[in-house]
């Protein structure tokens, strides 16, 4: 008989609380397993948080699967209860500054930063927003449920907020502090940070402001973002009619990325599928080497030939903008063998994928094995994608670019993994 | 009932709602159920719970919590009784927060609504009953369909995970495809070394019974007392064993393109499948088929069958990477061969792209392009292709055609659906529980597919797909004593009349039909052959069942029909032609968040509008629409979740669509109005959607004026039950 419910004492370290350390978390947390899940950002979800709607099943991306706590298929991170499950020890603006110790037996020194807001204790009555610019709800999906606090945007209203938040729950004298705790197990969900395209001159990217990134995208096409879901022009708010979308940028590129992003031809087709089919009369053209839509993902292939997405096989060779705040764009077409003018009101990059800050310093203090500056397997021949080292594990798109049944797939290995070395 | 009144705990949210406190606390002390009530500043902060705590004692566990979504605060109170010794089964909640205060600017208008919604939540808690913790032991044994990696994985995972296990597999050998395969990108090393320790883990294990040249025939049962039915080596005989929970792991087949003229694969002997080049590259005999000879120039074709409306929509996703590890296996052997591939896009993810770098460094040549055709002509294989980029046909005489051939379910996934109950996708793999987030599970409870069962995988996705399974039934299991609060659909034998109805129409297959052997023979009039059996343990609490069953049956322990009924009643008391009230119920899934979320950021809309929670929308019965209109509702809607994503397993939201449809129907034929009737999709991602549809069912009801029941000119409707 399997002994379940023991509550083990040697905790696990999660760092990353996107939907794969998020997944890890909670399911140790249901086998009785106490579990530190930490996040550099004030609140958890990371990358899913700002992606509107989700491939496969086009419907919210900030979802993760139930727990005992919350059973269902699947719940909103704002009701995923985090907080109240009393095996999880959720601590955000925090990072993991030093691991030393050895396997099963790690001393990881956290950084935590300033806890101005006890989120447990914030009830979200928007009092002291109405006092204070320093204070926001980041979205209404926010884990915690709690508002932010911005010392620097700090001002006479936020100490009568601090006075008068009915719950007490604000605390402007907050101080980061550090702490060492004893972990046996590290799971590293560190996710991916998109690529921003500064250094890609022929693109313009952070000097044209119609030129955006494909999360950018996702950000003014979110209902619940400051255009309320209207695809207007970051330069004016002007309603955008025409869009080219650029693959591969930064990806499939000796000078920057040589490997795949793997993901960014299916959401790109998938912000061309939103804006042909619910943004009003708007027309996308995308630009690539290979459209890779794996497997079911065709399907977004299909609809946006279907739905008048054109599609250029080849590559963006100038790109100038206009003072009326469109971009005029010369691409090369190889099917073809011609050169195409465009003018676009919005240019959107599909730009690469890569590992965040800090990873390769992880991978360093760890011995871990590095893949393209991702975590790889420990074993290459195990083919255990998740296994990272001895009483080390990762999983999501920290591996690598990954969607996100795939990071929680392997977030779920990792913990099965974990159970299993513990029987 | 003894008693039957509850204690009402009403929240100010920190004396931040805009609601007349005074008005509800008079209102509601005045209503029958209520047993008291107590205005809180701050229930869910420590105080507040403690409150909660000592109102249960003195409550019977009988109260309602007027405040903010229970979505938030549930899990709270639950786990702050839970340590407390206290049952927080029967608690009640009203969302006067983001369903009232937040969204209506008018506070009196807001204040009627907040107590009306408590009214009929009194009545919900009147009927509720005390739900205790259950318990059922069940067998520690998995058994695992296919010897594949996958299943392999599987086995080794659940084994560790301290359960018995038995592995069938249909063929002589363990291993599935990954035994013939030379090289398994991008670790470099072929199919048997990957296998090697895992071969020899399942040698050494005693738990793990291995069952080669072995079929299952067939499944009965259901999660903790299945018995698999199967004949070993030809051996006509059926057996059979116990077991708790199923993996799938039967992996896939590759297709066989026999029918597309244009290739000629199995007639002329020189047209391989790309695994077929893999078997032979393994084997170490690379040579023409049809004479032996050496191979130096061969043609590879991809997408064979695949991103095809004849064949396979979907693309097959593994068979670039294979060409490519075939080419580079090929170049290592015979170096200066020559290979051309014949693709639309090469679809390498992430590192492979660096393999795909390093063939075409080494001189393969990728053509954009297609295939016109292949034939034979001087003891010569002659093949015409299309290049796309140059505009032009070219025609060359390969060694070798090696087709990348789609990839496709195995043999036999839909057979044996019938018996275990999972779904099937459109491209006949075994459909996921849910896409984003449950790739695992199936919609059978204790059936779990891991592996190229679900979809291509390559091995290390299989092997990573196995360990979460495993986990999955784990979960399930809890290792064989399985512990929960029966919350979910109880069923009274005496009632049921063996329709089946819920056994064909519950989303996850819980209810089963037992055929009844012992009926006596006197009563023939009354007898039944089938009569269902439901696992409250095994539910998933739809309630589906309830509102198709014709008898009233099969009910959810926390949601009686005349629960429902009773706050449909109580909720809409005084409704009446000068203030529409538009009623609408709401699955506690996608529809609960956005109308929260819709709450937070504060969207408003008309306050004329009552809502009742349900746990899918499936729950909604047509009589328990009609009920809404009878008590006074001039519309009433429901909202669910987009079409295929029910959250309990697809089709919830399916069957309260036709329970809207038939309500319907039913209204026009006897002279009502149809739209006063409708249902909606949302999800949180687009609150407006919610906003959208309540704005047009109040327009509605005011549009079509009084009701029959307002001017007093309909019947009383029946309740089919009686
Ligand atoms: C434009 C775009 C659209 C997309 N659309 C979809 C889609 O439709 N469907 C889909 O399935 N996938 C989509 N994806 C992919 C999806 O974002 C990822 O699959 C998913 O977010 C991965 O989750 P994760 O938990 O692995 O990583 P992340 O979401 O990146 O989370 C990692 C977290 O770790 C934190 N972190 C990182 N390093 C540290 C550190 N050192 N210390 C502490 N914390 C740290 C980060 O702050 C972050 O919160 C899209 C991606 C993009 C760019
Ligand atoms: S005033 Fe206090 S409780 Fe209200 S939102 Fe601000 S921090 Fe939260
Ligand atoms: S997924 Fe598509 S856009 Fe992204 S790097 Fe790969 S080929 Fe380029
Ligand atoms: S993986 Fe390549 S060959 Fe296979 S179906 Fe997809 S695009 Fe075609
Ligand atoms: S309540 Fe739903 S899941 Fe449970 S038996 Fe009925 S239909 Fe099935
Ligand atoms: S729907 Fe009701 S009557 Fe019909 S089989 Fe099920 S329980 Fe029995």
């Amino acid at each position: 008989m399997v002994e379940v419910k023991t509550l083990v004492s040697n905790p696990v370290l999660v760092i990353g609380a996107g939907v794969a350390g998020l997944t890890a978390a909670t399911q140790l947390a249901d086998f009785g397993i106490r579990t530190v899940l930490v996040d550099r950002l004030p609140i958890v979800g990371g990358n899913a948080m700002d992606l509107y709607k989700a491939f496969p099943t086009d419907d919210c991306s900030y979802c993760f699967e139930g727990s005992r706590l919350r059973p269902g298929i699947r719940k909103c991170f704002y009701r995923s209860a985090i907080l109240d499950q009393p095996n999880i020890d959720l601590k955000v603006n925090t990072e993991v500054t030093e691991i030393s110790g050895s396997p099963g037996k790690f001393q990881a020194k956290l950084s935590v930063g300033p806890q101005y807001i006890d989120s447990k204790k914030c009830i979200m009555c928007g009092l002291c927003i109405e006092c204070s610019n320093a204070f926001c709800l980041p979205s209404p999906q926010c884990q915690p449920q709690a508002v932010i606090y911005d010392p620097e945007m700090s001002d006479e209203g936020a100490k009568k907020a601090e006075e008068e938040c009915p719950t007490k729950a604000i605390n402007l004298g907050a101080q980061p502090s550090e702490e060492t705790i004893q972990v046996s197990d590290i799971v590293i969900a560190t996710g991916y940070h998109e690529m921003k395209p500064v250094s890609i001159d022929e693109y313009g990217y952070g000097k044209i402001p119609n030129v955006v990134t494909q999360l950018e995208l996702a950000q003014i096409l979110d209902p619940n973002g400051k255009s309320g879901g209207a695809l207007v022009r970051p330069s004016d708010g002007g309603q955008v009619k025409r869009v080219m979308m650029v693959q591969c940028v930064g990806s499939r590129d000796e000078n920057y990325y040589p490997f795949c992003s793997k993901i960014c031809c299916v959401y790109a087709l998938k912000h061309a599928n939103i804006i042909t089919l619910e943004r009003d009369g708007t027309q996308v053209t995308v630009v690539y080497m290979d459209i890779r839509t794996y497997d079911r993902h065709e399907r977004y292939y299909r609809v946006a030939r279907d739905a008048g997405v054109r599609f250029v096989r080849g590559r963006v060779s100038r790109l100038e903008a206009c003072a009326d705040g469109t971009l005029d764009i010369i691409a090369y077409d190889s099917l073809l063998d011609k050169y195409l003018k465009f003018n676009v009101d919005l240019f959107v990059l599909s730009s690469a994928l890569e590992p965040p800050k800090g990873s390769a310093e992880l991978i360093e203090s760890l011995s871990l094995h590095p893949a393209s500056g991702f975590v790889g397997p420990a074993d290459l021949t195990s083919e255990n994608a998740v296994v990272a080292a001895d009483h080390v594990y990762v999983c999501g798109a920290a591996t690598g670019p990954a969607e996100i049944p795939e990071s929680v797939t392997q977030a779920r290995a990792v913990v099965s993994m974990i159970l299993q070395s513990r029987k | 009932m003894a008693n039957n009144k509850s204690a009402v705990l009403v929240c100010t949210c920190g004396k931040q709602l805009q609601l007349d406190y005074e008005l509800i606390k008079n209102a509601v002390s005045k209503m029958k159920l209520a047993a008291s009530v107590t205005v809180h500043d701050l229930v869910c902060q420590e105080e507040g719970l403690a409150k909660i705590s000592e109102l249960i004692d003195k409550h019977d566990g009988r109260v309602v919590i007027a405040a903010c979504t229970n979505q938030k605060l549930q899990p709270r109170i639950d786990e702050y009784l839970k340590s407390d010794g206290k049952n927080s089964t029967q608690l009640q909640y009203v969302n006067i927060r983001e369903h009232s205060a937040w969204v209506h600017e008018n506070q009196e208008e807001a204040t009627r609504k907040s107590i009306d919604m408590i009214r009929g939540v009194l009545a919900r808690s009147a009927g509720s009953t005390l739900r205790q913790v259950e318990k059922k032991n069940v067998p520690s044994h998995v058994t695992i369909v296919g010897g594949g990696i996958a299943g392999i994985e599987a086995a080794l995972s659940l084994s560790n995970l301290g359960y018995d296990v038995t592995l069938i597999e249909l063929e002589e050998e363990l291993g599935g495809h990954v035994i013939h395969l030379p090289v398994v990108a991008p670790t470099d090393k072929s199919g048997k070394e990957i296998l090697a320790g895992r071969l020899d883990a399942l040698q050494k294990n005693k738990g793990i019974n291995v069952m080669t040249k072995t079929r299952v025939k067939f499944v009965e049962g259901e999660m903790g007392s299945f018995t698999v039915h199967y004949t070993t080596d030809g051996d006509e005989d059926e057996k059979t064993i116990g077991t708790s929970a199923i993996v799938m792991a039967t992996g896939f087949r590759e297709f066989k393109p026999t029918m597309m003229d244009e290739y000629r694969y199995g007639k002329n002997p020189d047209v391989l499948t790309q695994f077929e080049l893999s078997c032979m590259l393994s084997e170490g005999a690379l040579a023409r088929p049809s004479d032996g000879e050496e191979v130096k120039d061969i043609v590879m074709v991809q997408c064979v069958g695949s991103r095809n409306e004849e064949y396979k929509r979907d693309c097959s996703k593994l068979c670039c990477t294979f060409a490519i590890d075939n080419s580079l296996s090929i170049i290592e052997r015979v170096p200066d061969a020559k290979i051309r591939v014949i693709y639309m896009d090469i679809r390498v993810p992430f590192e492979h792209e660096m393999i795909y770098k390093e063939s075409r460094d080494k001189g393969v040549d990728y053509i954009r392009g297609r295939i016109s055709r292949v034939w034979e002509k001087d003891g010569k294989t002659h093949v015409q292709f299309y290049d796309s980029l140059l505009n032009q046909y070219f025609e060359v005489t390969p060694d070798l055609v090696v087709l990348s051939s789609a990839i496709l379910p195995p043999d036999g996934t839909r057979e044996l659906s019938e018996t275990l109950g999972y779904l099937i996708e459109d491209d006949g793999h075994i459909k996921e529980l849910y896409g984003k987030l449950r790739r695992n599970e199936t919609r059978r409870r204790g059936v779990v597919a891991v592996g190229g069962v679900t979809r291509p995988q390559f091995v290390s996705e299989a092997v990573t797909d196995a360990q979460a399974g495993a986990l999955m039934l784990h979960t399930e299991l809890q290792g064989g004593s399985i512990e929960s609060v029966a919350r979910g659909a109880v069923l009274n034998v005496d009632d049921c009349v063996g329709c089946s109805l819920c056994a064909q129409q519950c989303p996850r297959g819980v209810p089963l039909m037992i055929e009844q052997t012992d009926i006596e023979e006197e009563d023939e009039e009354q007898k039944f052959v089938f009569i269902a059996s439901i696992d409250t343990l095994l539910c998933h609490a739809c309630g589906v069942c309830q509102s198709l069953c014709p008898t009233g049956a099969t009910q959810l322990n926390f949601l009686s029909n005349e629960q429902l009924w009773s706050e449909i009643e109580a909720t809409l008391e005084g409704a009446g032609p000068d203030y529409p009230i538009t009623l609408c119920f709401y699955c506690e899934e996608c529809s609960v968040s956005t109308i929260d979320i819709v709450g937070t950021r504060k969207m408003n809309y008309p306050a004329s509008t009552r809502l009742i929670p349900v746990p899918c929308a499936g729950r909604v019965s047509i009589i328990d629409i009609l009920k809404a209109l009878e008590s006074g509702a001039s519309t009433v809607m429901i909202a669910a979740c987009e079409t295929d994503r029910c959250h309990i397993g697809g089709t919830g939201n399916e069957i309260a669509q036709v329970q809207v449809d038939v309500a319907r129907e039913i209204l026009t034929a006897i002279g009502w109005k149809g739209k006063r009737v409708d249902m909606f999709r949302m999800f949180s991602a687009e609150p407006e959607r919610f906003t959208t549809a309540i704005n047009e069912m109040v327009k509605r009801a005011k549009e079509l004026g009084p009701t029959p029941v307002h001017q007093g000119t309909s019947g009383k409707w029946m309740e089919a039950s009686k």
